[in-house]
């Protein structure tokens, strides 16, 4: 049992203090759907963290931030997808700045209708252990920005209100200097590790090799405390998760590489826009919150909330039986009406609209043939193989 | 920078203190677990729902003894809470919004009839659009409850207040249940350093071990009492009168307790919460989490020489009018910022309790601009806070308020970007594809059904789009487009509020290409039988005539997330009444749209975040509802069970539902889905889960029709039955009833499914049973 791997709740309950939280690593950041919050509150609680937190937290270590904003906060923001645990992510680098380094600092997500697979963010906010904390706004001004799925770039505005040498670790097999361009990029940092594949190598989870690249951008924060933790919450009950854990955090740490990017002479950084802005406003919006174009739905992109494996359709294998049409919650599968062998009308599977697929693989099981199986998911393909659904689009 | 001027001021305080780092929500449960209520009555609601579950989890590893009761719905808990404080114990709610009003008229029988208790309102905007975020709608409705309210503006006064809290609700001065209210999201989910009392004997010491003696209560048969007497006039006014003096003495008493927890913990929470208010000439008034993000605009404008101040109150009921009024002598104009608005009030409830505090105490000096923001969640920032200050510059330098009532933060929206269709509707005749009959057999009086194989119904539209934001695997919208393909022609749907209402229509976006409705969820089977009766009175008037309806059409409510516990009644109540509409339940086996909490229909032994397992507890303690039973029992004139895993018979069962539904009378149907987020399972498994469920026994497919019960799928005649162990090992929810440990619980499990699906096979075999 891999128990940092696998988002069980099982697990989490019965192991105490620590490690509860450990184990909720895998789950759903940053939603409203927030079960696994659960798992949280006895870290803080047990006196053996405390007691730790208390000794190292004051006085020992006092460290100096490297950069604050007029308000005396260095701010950071992780723009991720509910699921890949960037919300814990993030309550973990906010505890050991807190609890570990003797900071002050506040922590929370943005929380959204939407479950998981929806783009989420999480914000943190660190000062100097004397200075109060009131503001309560989300990160605009972010001096360093994680981002957990190079993809979210295609929906969401990921580095909106970076200053211009704020820093920008992405999770990618990409080159600084092709996210640079992918992210739309003026200045700054871009830091790079491929947190996924060091998960996969290393059985664990994406976000710890997340946690280990910031640990690196936030050289305030000290990784070996990290690391106790670790080794603290899961040595007693999973042994064996121990080394994955701490291997996937060190990977993280070390395979981080950088490269800065100077701000074109006479460029300016663009300003940034309130999260809090509306696309409606109360002349435009229809009276009392009617939707009246409703089916809009089909103008969104759900393509990032794939974990990396995605169905593939080998069409000379499909028996059109439907099965899988009857499974998937997101009405991916495109049909057709042709003559049968007879000439008579049947309906024939076209394809699936990847669109609106959130790798489930719900199809892969019910399909009765091997005309549908699941793959990793390779850069391009969706785009590649897609079959659109012909909507009937108003005019 | 804001430096703490609570060290400035020197207070240490003398009792033992641990740093925690937690949220508001976090630190609500754990004051309530450290003073050990009795009673905790709940229902769960974004964004109280946390408290009771930490304060589950706790008790499942033993650290606590408060009984926590799962409620049917909000009124239902304040119910409970009512009840268990009779009975002279310490009892302990939270709750949000809707949440709050729905218990809203048990809030002054609980205060009227003088029982302490203390409640955690977590404050969200209470709406119609449902806007699940914060503001202070559901707290201004407290206003006029006979509650004392404190406030909470970060998560250490979240602790704080409800330990003040208890000590003043059970003063013998007040004897008043009081309200604790933080802003949800901003305190309840936002995490800080918090300090507590490092043990519990010294909050014991604080609040008392055990509640004071010398009061009332219904559990002494020595001395038996009358709680709510039938009271009229003249006696009434009476009862208000104590009622109302002890609402007041709850400030004097109440700025003694701060006074004695400032001493023992060094942090003070006077009445009002003065922010360089002596020489200050504009001011701010606002509560809680923005009235500290404004004390940093304060500190900037001072330091570009503007006389700036804020103001805020610790307490709201009672309102400290004069010391506020005191506060503002000298100041030439306030804003006062309401983050919800009184309708046609001309300002929010603090707007128009300033300006009477104000002119009561003859401060005519004063300007008040009155200004509506943050609504629903909406972030303030402290532009925002700049913002607030600007008004109240301004109207000082004119000398005179240009406009004394409006909102701030509203934006206009660009009319290149107004909402366009983007699908056309879809077409009658592709809906009614005549490939499914249903025909009433006179023999039998049954109806008999025929339909085709499910890959000709793919040329059928789904009434619901791609492009709604459900998890990966969501069992909700492949169970619920199956159930569509069944139903030929135009359907109304109702969602009551639950994650496939929530996922599909996140503004402006909607995946209804149907019409839809949306009420909350103790209310929908109410709600859609005025849609259904109106459809058929315009009708009948001939007033919809024009509108060249080709049949009628099959009105469906949609409901899940327990939203069958909370809206039983209404179910009960449409079903008797016999509207033409079905009720069709998604059964996800608990609150999956709040968090996973446990509904009635979460079987035994299973772990949500209110039945969580540790060394005191095994998951939830009770069987799961038979709702599907339940229903049959009105006698209605059709109730089915179903799944995606055998999509024959629910296509079946669908297209019976709608003609008993169109022909006869309400339907009533549940299908058993997944929810893989909260079951802990992986997303490909979820039909194969149901599949397991309905071999298993536990979930048997069966139809009630004109009250013969008929098992669609037997899984013992098919040899096709698995035992219960081979369903649970599936889902991480319930691995833990494999343990040996755990044999008993499981063992009780299938004894009841066993029960269950005896007396089916019983029915199934007698038309009398």
């Amino acid at each position: 049992m891999t128990s940092a791997v696998s988002p069980s709740h099982a697990d989490a309950n019965e192991s105490k203090a620590f490690s509860q939280k450990w184990i909720s690593l895998a789950g759903n950041g940053g939603t409203m759907a927030k079960s696994n919050h659960i798992c949280i509150m006895f870290a803080a609680y047990s006196p053996a963290w405390s007691s730790q937190s208390m000794r190292k937290g004051i006085g020992q270590h006092m460290v100096t931030l490297p950069k604050v904003n007029e308000l005396g906060f260095f701010e950071l923001r992780l723009e991720s997808i509910g699921g890949l645990g960037a919300n814990l992510a993030g309550k973990m680098l906010a505890e050991a700045g807190v609890m570990g380094a003797g900071l002050n600092g506040v922590s929370f997500s943005s929380y959204g209708s939407e479950k998981k697979g929806s783009p989420v963010k999480a914000h943190i906010r660190f000062c100097d252990i004397n200075v109060l904390i009131r503001d309560t706004s989300p990160v605009e001004r972010p001096h360093v920005i994680g981002i957990f799925h190079e993809n979210l770039s295609r929906t969401v505005n990921v580095i909106s209100g970076m200053y211009e040498d704020s820093i920008v670790l992405v999770n990618s097999k990409k080159s600084p200097e092709e996210l640079k361009s992918l992210l739309k990029l003026k200045s700054g940092t871009i830091a790079v590790v491929d947190a996924t594949g060091i998960a996969l190598e290393e059985n664990n989870r994406v976000n710890m090799a997340m946690l280990g690249g910031l640990f690196r951008l936030c050289d305030f924060l000290d990784p070996e405390f990290m690391k106790g933790v670790i080794r603290k919450s899961l040595e007693k009950k999973y042994p064996l998760a121990v080394q994955p854990a701490l291997s996937t955090f060190e990977r993280g740490y070390q395979e981080v590489h950088f490269q800065s990017f100077e701000l074109p002479e006479g460029d300016t950084m663009p300003s940034f826009v309130r999260m809090d802005t509306p696309v409606l406003g109360y002349e435009t919006q229809p009276l009392g919150g009617l939707i009246v174009n409703p089916g809009n739905s089909i103008l969104k992109d759900l393509s990032i909330s794939r974990a990396g494996r995605l169905p593939h359709f080998a069409e000379e294998k499909c028996i059109h039986c439907a099965a899988c049409d009857n499974v998937c919650p997101d009405f991916c599968f495109v049909w057709d009406e042709q003559p049968d062998k007879k000439g008579r009308p049947q309906m024939f599977l076209q394809g699936i609209d990847y669109q609106y697929c959130k790798g489930c693989l719900k199809c892969v099981q019910a399909c009765p043939t091997d005309a549908l199986s699941s793959e990793l998911e390779v850069d391009g393909y969706a785009d590649g193989h897609r079959t659109p659904h012909r909507f009937r689009l108003a005019t | 920078m804001a430096i703490d001027y609570r060290k400035e001021q020197g207070l240490q305080g003398t009792v033992e203190q641990r740093v925690v780092y937690e949220s508001g929500n976090e630190m609500a449960a754990y004051a309530a677990h450290q003073i050990n209520y009795h009673i905790m009555g709940y229902f769960p609601i974004s964004p109280s729902t946390e408290v009771a579950q930490f304060l589950d989890l706790m008790k499942a590893n033993g650290q606590h003894d408060i009984v926590l009761i799962p409620a049917d719905g909000e009124h239902g808990s304040a119910g409970v809470c009512y009840g268990a404080s009779t009975g002279g114990g310490r009892v302990f709610n939270a709750t949000s919004a809707n949440g709050y009003l729905y218990m809203l008229e048990q809030m002054p029988v609980q205060s009227g009839t003088r029982f302490p208790m203390v409640m955690n309102l977590v404050c969200r905007s209470v709406s119609g659009p449902l806007d699940i975020h914060g503001d202070h709608s559901d707290l201004y409705f407290a206003l006029n409850t006979g509650w004392p309210i404190v406030l909470c503006r970060d998560p250490q006064a979240v602790y704080d207040m409800n330990i003040i809290a208890l000590k003043l609700a059970e003063d013998p001065e007040v004897r008043l249940p009081v309200l604790v209210a933080s802003d949800g999201y901003f305190t309840s989910h936002q995490k800080r350093r918090v300090m507590t009392f490092a043990k519990r004997e010294d909050v014991h010491a604080f609040v008392g071990e055990k509640p004071p003696e010398g009061f009332a209560h219904v559990l002494d048969r020595d001395n038996p009492i009358t709680v709510g007497p039938y009271m009229n006039e003249p006696d009434y006014i009476n009862n208000c009168y104590q009622q109302s003096m002890a609402m007041y003495r709850a400030e004097g008493v109440y700025d003694r307790i701060r006074q004695e927890y400032a001493a023992l913990t060094g942090r003070d929470y006077p009445v009002l919460d003065l922010y360089r208010m002596e020489d200050a000439e504009a001011a701010v008034f606002l509560l809680n989490s923005s009235a500290e993000i404004v004390k940093d605009v304060v500190d900037q404008l001072r330091e570009q020489g503007v006389k700036a101040g804020a103001i805020s109150p610790n307490l709201i009921r009672p309102f400290p009018a004069k010391a506020i009024a005191e506060a503002l002598k000298g100041v030439k104009a306030v804003t006062i910022g309401d983050r919800a608005d009184s309708y046609g009030g001309h300002g929010g409830n603090m707007t128009i309790e300033v300006k009477a505090a104000l002119q009561t105490y003859g401060n005519t000096e004063t300007l008040v601009v009155s200004r509506i923001y943050g609504l629903g969640g909406k972030d303030f920032y402290a532009e925002d806070g700049f913002k607030l200050f600007e008004y109240a510059i301004e109207a000082a330098e004119k000398g005179f308020v240009e406009k004394p009532f409006d909102y701030h933060g509203h934006t206009p929206g660009d009319p290149a970007k107004a909402p366009k269709r983007v699908l056309e509707p879809m077409r009658y005749e592709d809906l009614k594809t005549g490939l499914i009959t249903v025909t009433p057999d006179e023999t039998t009086g049954k109806v008999n059904v025929r339909v085709p194989p499910l890959r000709a119904l793919t040329k059928k539209p789904k009434r619901i789009a791609p492009g709604h934001g459900a998890c990966p695997g969501c069992g909700i919208f492949s169970g619920l487009e199956l159930f569509f393909k069944g139903i030929e022609g135009d359907i109304v749907a109702l969602f009551q509020t639950g994650c496939a209402m929530v996922v599909t229509t996140g503004y402006p976006y909607s995946a209804h290409k149907a019409t839809y409705i949306h009420n909350l969820f103790q209310n929908g089977a109410a709600t859609l039988s005025g849609v259904v009766e109106m459809f058929h009175e315009r009708k009948r008037r001939g007033e919809l005539d024009h509108l060249g309806l080709k049949d009628d059409f099959t009105f469906v409510m949609i409901t899940g997330d327990g939203g069958m516990d909370i809206g039983m009644g209404p179910a009960i109540g449409a079903a008797l009444r016999g509207h033409r509409m079905i009720i069709l339940e998604y059964d996800n086996e608990g609150y999956m749209n709040t968090g996973a909490q446990l509904s009635y229909s979460t079987p035994l032994g299973h772990r949500t975040s209110t039945s969580n397992v540790g060394k005191a507890q095994t998951g939830k303690v009770f069987h799961h509802k038979d709702t599907a039973q339940i229903m049959a029992a009105t006698n209605i004139p059709y109730v089915f069970t179903g799944s995606e895993a055998f999509a024959p018979d629910l296509l079946r069962k669908a297209a019976k539902a709608q003609w008993y539904a169109q022909n006869v009378g309400l339907v009533y149907g549940k299908i058993l889905i997944t929810c893989p987020l909260n079951w802990l399972s992986e997303d490909k498994d979820g039909s194969t889960i149901i599949d397991y469920a309905v071999n298993t026994c536990f979930f048997p497919l069966y139809e009630v029709e004109r009250g013969l019960t008929n098992i669609t799928y037997n899984p013992e005649e098919k040899g096709k039955r698995v035992p219960m162990l081979e369903w649970l090992k599936l889902m991480g929810k319930t691995r833990h009833l494999a343990k040996p440990e755990n044999a008993e619980l499981l063992q009780e499990f299938e004894a009841e499914i066993e029960r269950r699906w005896n007396m089916l096979k019983a029915k199934h075999e007698s038309p009398y049973l």
